[in-house]
């Protein structure tokens, strides 16, 4: 299937830091688009890029979200 | 082995679950972001993938994803059809009417005079809610004509083409809770929502409670499920305190991380096992 990122997974991707409180967040396996809680805050944080890890705040939901 | 494209918005709870549960059956599991995906406009096969989960959270992705992909001949869960009926509350009531499945009285108007004029003949109190959109967002319950004059002036007065639709319906005095049926080409299994406010969603604060589905029920549920063609849906049941039963709403995307414990329903695996088995879709 034809994708911007055609392979989200990755291997042992090291840690990297909370955006918004700086805690230390867990690397390994990680899946662009993996919802994340943050330790330290409690931030929900989105995995937006790997290799490296790259985190975000977790956007809101969207208008036409939903079950 | 069986080939799935797992397409996401985000890999929340469930999905990670799922994922865990698809390689249980030995599936070769392709993570597909929606954000990142372009389809052309042909046959053209697009993945090596037979089976295609769509766990798309934005309705207006998953049904554009799940026609093209059903189009380049991809077997699609749940089909375009399902989500597309699902997530058109309009649509959804329309589908059950057609099959004479129960559900609350429901009208829908696309004008401020004459949706108040049709509440006024109905009475009050009657509910509300945009005919698109999920978690009980902008669902309102309207007691007096002032209330009504109120809410439709909001929805006729601001938005677009698409807001301008209201769905009107019975309000049902509830026992304090409604029932989810979980239907997986059959019912598997049920969740009772309980919470002191009208609006039972677990989105918004309601208790999942364990509840085994009586036959009646089921039986209900899969006949909602029929409706809309649905493989792999939760049936949204309104219980009256004279004990009659409606269908309310129909879920395509089901989630059930917050109530998994609760429930006791291994929905992972019963998703997986019907990915893995090659029901259903194409319907």
């Amino acid at each position: 299937m034809q994708v911007q990122n055609p392979n989200p997974m990755t291997q042992s991707v090291p840690p990297e830091q909370c955006p918004l409180c700086a805690q230390p967040v867990p690397g390994g396996n990680r899946i662009v688009g993996e919802v994340l809680s943050c330790d330290g805050c409690s931030a929900e944080l989105e995995v937006v890029g790997v290799n490296p890890l790259r985190l975000e705040e977790a956007p809101e939901v969207e208008e036409d979200w939903g079950e | 082995m069986r080939k799935v494209d797992l397409v996401y918005t985000r890999v929340r709870t469930e999905e990670k679950l799922l994922l865990e549960a698809l390689r249980r059956r030995d599936c070769a599991v392709n993570l597909v972001q929606d954000t990142g995906m372009v389809l052309s406009m042909d046959r053209q096969r697009v993945t090596e993938a037979d089976t295609v989960l769509m766990r798309s959270m934005s309705f207006t992705r998953a049904r554009y994803l799940a026609t093209f992909l059903e189009m380049k001949g991809l077997r699609v869960l749940n089909s375009a059809r399902t989500i597309s009926l699902c997530g058109d509350k309009a649509l959804t009531s329309a589908a059950l009417a057609a099959k004479g499945v129960p559900m609350p009285w429901s009208f829908v108007a696309f004008d401020e005079d004459a949706c108040l004029e049709a509440i006024e003949q109905k009475g009050y109190p009657v509910v509300t809610k945009p005919v698109l959109g999920s978690w009980g967002r902008m669902v309102a319950r309207l007691d007096s004509r002032t209330a009504a004059e109120g809410v439709l002036s909001t929805r006729f007065g601001t938005g677009g083409a698409q807001d301008h639709v209201a769905l009107v319906q019975e309000y049902v005095d509830k026992p304090g809770y409604d029932l989810r049926v979980y239907v997986v080409g059959r019912a598997v299994g049920g969740l009772r929502r309980r919470s002191e406010h009208w609006i039972t969603n677990t989105a918004r604060g309601a208790v999942p409670e364990r509840y085994e589905v009586p036959v009646v029920h089921a039986r209900l549920a899969e006949a909602a499920a029929e409706a809309v063609g649905g493989d792999m849906v939760a049936v949204d049941l309104l219980e009256t305190r004279g004990g009659d039963i409606y269908v309310n709403e129909i879920n395509h995307c089901v989630e059930f991380a917050r109530s998994i414990d609760e429930t006791g329903v291994p929905l992972p695996d019963l998703i997986a096992e019907y990915v893995a088995s090659g029901a259903g879709a194409r319907r």
